[in-house]
């Protein structure tokens, strides 16, 4: 009896605390949204407004006034796609070849793999950019797109996900079959890698759809840059109107939501599963 | 997860052919289509109307060219010189803020507008803005905009409160100098306790540097920045700031309006813009009781801006047939009529719309104020490292205004200018 | 087997051994027919990042030796850049800020990452609707929140000081106390990365066996006890990478003071007197608002050696022992608390 008063008294006293959590997490959103839909002049008046208002439909039309908001979006989603869908093919290629297979080199090369790992990259910020200006890809999506194509931590966590998850019976009997390498890759690598690769793909969309530091440098042109970057100007342009910053950056937000709420036990398991593979 | 490898090649394909088929596979230098002259400018720099008419019925004497302008919000030069070192997608035309010698060390990166016969319009602009956009080789990078006369800005009705004169000739003979308008908010103290005369004491030092007839270096490289006329300027804005009179608000804060819009600040020296970026903008409800009057210690300039075309440009030609339309006297008296912009050609003071009373200062005609100030503005040295000496003065002064010794401050700033400019190779 | 044992050396070596290919009875192919599939599989990673890593490294090594703008010419200057480096007030305020910040940030982070966690794992109900609510703030875009959030931290018409003067209580200068600052973009990332810590800590509880706790409860332990005792030491692998992970991404810290100070005319960043400057914001301002391109490569190399004294460290925490070694700690922690 008392152990079971302990338990829920336990269970309450949890619940309090993860609901007090909660609603610190989620109250920037409420709170955006609360911003985004009342006048600049409610929201620093005192005492603020705290409920929403209905001037969400305008402040949006005012955000479509002041920056190209599907021009940046669709930059967005075209990066962010691309990005994805490369570092999934050339990630998952590298590490199948890492993971079954030998060849002279392997050991120092994967060695290297893990090194650049450990490189923090603003280190190269400067000479990066003056290497795209000299490429010519400053203010272009090859700027975006391409540096990003493969990265160590994808190899890396692949690599560790195939080594589990492969069978090399597999392999061999593809082998006598008389595949070669990439028909192995296609038809015993990837439809096993599955799950992994769809983790990986979502990390790295994620990642590429938030970025700023890279795409604020890079995206010279203001009017061909990424929703990041797009909100960030008009926060500088327009600081005044608080209300309609807000509606940028909460049009910002909301598609990144939908996508994670789609996947997010997918997710959220394999992100845990990734950490204790570390 | 439910899609197929095929479908994910096929789809990942696809956007990365998105990705690479509009943005073309050889690097585009010059901005925008070959039919466009790409502009750059912030907010309020030059008149929307005129830009919007060149972008929709094309550039007047330009054939076939169609203007295409973008606003930077942030920090321009950032973005500016950003897209200067990334060599692809350069505008063709850029705006340049008073700061325009710091892009001197870059001329070649512009276009010589002496190749376009620019000497001939010559007399047709100020003389101490033409020669700002002028290198020490001679070239001329850049074209005049506007210009940032200084004058006297009070509130009629506050200074009737505290029985002081309301109007602008008397106003300016009671405050001559400086001492002298120390002395005007001591005595506005009289109905308003809290009265300051300025929003931060490194306004106060911009002021007095634009009145002065050098800044900090000689056209031969020679630094003076601590000479005693700087010296006393420095010791101006820190007095101000002792016998509180600086509100004491931050750069770039929202109480630089507060004391505006609560009038706390019933009178204030600013340029010709400042009216408009302040009371005019902030203070709508307090239109018709401002008036202008001649500043205190001497006419000066603070801020105005330029035009340059840069040399990525796909037909400077084009672009400088918009800029000199753009900046006709007639187009300069339409920027000052919308947007407060005040023309760097006396040809336009004399025009009937510039000479209109304006009913936000009480029906004054502001002309008459600004007109003289900026004729008497000094042709005053720039250096390109104006923009390295320039923070250290404005930071050493937020320390005084915070309660750093105003002496241990002169000498600070001297010593961190000494170590930037070495830095710099400029001395 | 992890990323620390890899990094020594030994996952390869061991793999190298049991990786199997041929012996199916085909002839031996010459080596390059042999491998070349193999070689071009990981040549794309390899050729981008002796593009964009090899190359811009090595030329910033040249560059920390020039003055240059990014525009105009180089002039060599020899160890000048290095030299105003050291004696660079700004730029070690630059470090001091961001070590004090990541202390800010990092320490009540893992401490409530924990806390959450432990919430979570005795809770049995509801725990998808948590995971997900406590998660969402990491995939959100980090500007758009700053922005948000900088608005509540408004000083003089923030909510967070209305709400203070509503109760009367002094209000604080979120975006212009020295100290304040760091708090306001602490607080920022703690929001952003709480979730994705505590869910990180979950899956490590998850990993010890029930059978500890019951023990625990038998043996008379509260929940005090059984936190403080139990959970965190054997949690001891998963609050290192918790750790790590926060340091890695401490140091870098960017787009949060960015973002809250914007650049002003002066060129200024990190808010009044740069209180909120990081090392890479820092950096940032140097190479692309100064322009100073060959003084941001030296930054950028005191940054590098930073980070790699910082990781040398934690590398140290966690392979030092090799019970503790993170991957294998959980089975080494539920034997010893048998």
């Amino acid at each position: 009896m008392r152990a079971e008063n302990a338990a829920r008294s336990r269970t309450t006293v949890g619940h309090a605390v993860l609901l007090l959590g909660v609603l610190i997490t989620v109250f920037p959103f409420y709170w955006m949204f609360v911003m985004a839909s009342n006048t600049t002049g409610d929201i620093f008046a005192y005492p603020p407004k705290l409920i929403p208002g209905s001037h969400l439909w305008e402040n949006m039309n005012k955000v479509f006034d002041g920056i190209d908001f599907w021009g940046s979006m669709g930059i967005t989603v075209v990066a962010a796609t691309s990005v994805t869908f490369l570092v999934l093919l050339f990630d998952s290629l590298a590490a199948f070849a890492f993971a079954k297979y030998d060849f002279p080199g392997r050991r120092v090369l994967f060695w290297v793999v893990l090194a650049t790992f450990m490189i923090p990259m603003q280190l190269a910020l400067v000479p990066q950019f003056v290497t795209l200006a000299w490429l010519g890809w400053v203010g272009s999506l090859k700027a975006l797109i391409i540096p990003g194509a493969a990265n160590a931590f994808g190899i890396f966590w692949m690599r560790q996900y195939a080594q589990g998850a492969i069978a090399d019976e597999l392999i061999q009997a593809s082998r006598v079959d008389g595949a070669g390498f990439f028909r192995q890759w296609w038809t015993v690598g990837l439809p096993v890698l599955r799950p992994g690769l769809a983790f990986l793909g979502i990390f790295t969309f994620f990642h590429i759809w938030n970025d700023y530091l890279w795409p604020l440098i890079v995206m010279t042109d203001p009017g061909k840059v990424t929703l990041q970057v797009a909100v960030q100007q008009l926060n500088g342009i327009y600081t005044t109107d608080q209300s309609m910053v807000i509606a940028g950056a909460l049009m910002s937000v909301i598609p990144l939501i939908g996508v994670f709420l789609i996947g997010s036990r997918h997710f959220i398991a394999n992100l845990a599963a990734g950490a204790m593979k570390f | 997860m439910a899609v197929s490898r095929r479908r994910f090649l096929a789809l990942g394909a696809g956007s990365a052919a998105g990705g690479f088929g509009p943005a073309g596979c050889g690097s585009q230098r010059s901005l925008g289509d070959p039919d466009e002259i790409t502009l750059w400018t912030w907010d309020r720099s030059v008149s929307d109307e005129l830009v919007a008419r060149a972008e929709t019925k094309g550039i007047p004497g330009a054939q076939g060219f169609k203007l295409s302008r973008t606003n930077i919000g942030g920090h321009f030069n950032t973005k500016v010189r950003t897209a200067l070192a990334g060599k692809s997608l350069v505008p063709d035309i850029i705006g340049i803020n008073s700061d325009v010698a710091t892009y001197f060390p870059n001329q070649d990166m512009f276009v010589d507008l002496n190749a376009f016969g620019a000497a001939e319009l010559k007399s047709r602009y100020l003389d101490w803005k033409w020669s700002e956009c002028i290198t020490p080789e001679g070239r001329m990078i850049a074209f005049p905009m506007d210009t940032g006369p200084t004058g006297l800005f009070y509130r009629a009705d506050l200074l009737q409160e505290a029985g002081i004169t309301t109007d602008p000739k008397e106003l300016a003979a009671r405050a001559p100098d400086w001492d002298g308008f120390i002395a005007l908010g001591k005595e506005l103290r009289r109905s308003q306790e809290r009265a300051v005369i300025c929003p931060n004491i490194r306004h106060v030092w911009s002021i007095r540097l634009g009145q002065l007839g050098s800044k900090f270096m000689t056209e031969d490289g020679r630094y003076i920045g601590d000479r005693d006329e700087l010296r006393e300027a420095f010791e101006l804005a820190y007095r101000i700031g002792r016998e509180g009179l600086s509100a004491g608000a931050p750069e770039g804060s929202p109480d630089l309006y507060g004391v505006i819009t609560s009038g706390r600040q019933p009178v204030g020296i600013g340029a010709v813009w400042w009216g408009l970026a302040f009371p005019e903008s902030a203070a709508p409800k307090t239109g018709g009781k401002w008036r202008v009057a001649d500043p205190p210690g001497g006419s000066g300039n603070v801020g105005g801006s330029f035009l340059a075309i840069t040399k990525y440009s796909k037909n400077p030609e084009a672009a400088y047939k918009f800029i000199t339309w753009l900046q006709s006297p007639e187009n300069q008296v339409k920027a000052f009529t919308e947007m407060s912009l005040f023309p760097s050609s006396p040809h336009s003071f004399t025009r009937p719309e510039m000479r209109e009373s304006r009913p936000f200062y009480g029906g004054q005609r502001t002309i008459e104020v600004f007109g003289p100030s900026a004729r008497q503005v000094r042709t005053v040295n720039k250096s390109p490292y104006d923009r390295v000496m320039d923070p250290v003065f404005a930071a050493e002064l937020a320390n005084v205004e915070s309660g750093k010794n105003v002496d241990t401050a002169w000498r600070d700033a001297q010593n961190t200018i000494e170590r930037e400019l070495i830095r710099e190779g400029a001395i | 087997m992890g990323l620390a044992d890899a990094l020594r050396g030994k996952t390869v070596e061991r793999r190298g051994r049991t990786a199997k290919p041929p012996p199916d009875g085909s002839r031996p192919l010459p080596g390059w027919r042999r491998y070349w599939p193999m070689y071009t599989a990981v040549s794309p990673f390899f050729l981008l990042f002796a593009v964009f890593g090899v190359f811009p490294v090595g030329f910033s090594i040249y560059l920390s030796f020039m003055s240059w703008d990014g525009i105009g010419e180089t002039r060599p200057i020899g160890w000048e850049n290095y030299a105003y480096l050291v004696t660079d007030s700004d730029f070690w305020q630059s470090i001091g800020n961001t070590l004090v910040i990541w202390i800010l940030s990092t320490v009540p982070m893992v401490f409530l990452a924990l806390v959450i966690a432990y919430a979570l794992h005795t809770t049995v109900r509801f725990k998808a609707f948590y995971r997900v609510a406590y998660f969402v703030p990491n995939v959100t875009s980090i500007v758009a929140m700053t922005l948000v959030l900088g608005s509540v931290f408004s000083d003089s018409s923030g909510l967070l000081n209305s709400a203070l003067r509503a109760i009367s209580a002094g209000e604080v200068g979120w975006l212009s106390d020295p100290w304040a600052m760091k708090v306001s973009v602490a607080a920022i990332t703690i929001w952003r990365w709480v979730g994705y810590n505590a869910i990180i800590c979950l899956a490590g509880l998850q990993a010890i066996s029930s059978d500890v706790f019951e023990a625990a409860k038998v043996d008379g332990a509260d929940n005090r006890q059984t936190f403080f005792r139990i959970t965190i030491p054997m949690l001891r692998p998963v609050i290192l990478f918790v750790a790590v992970t926060s340091t890695i991404g401490g140091l870098q810290l960017f787009t949060e003071p960015q973002v809250l100070f914007p650049v002003d005319d002066n060129g200024n960043v990190g808010g009044p007197g740069g209180e909120a400057t990081t090392i890479v914001l820092y950096l940032y301002q140097q190479a692309f608002v100064f322009n100073r391109f060959g003084y941001g490569a030296a930054v950028g190399w005191a940054l590098f050696l930073l980070i790699a004294v910082f990781s040398v460290i934690n590398w140290r925490l966690i392979g030092g022992r090799d019970e503790d070694a993170i991957g294998t700690g959980k089975r080494k922690g539920k034997s010893r608390a048998r």
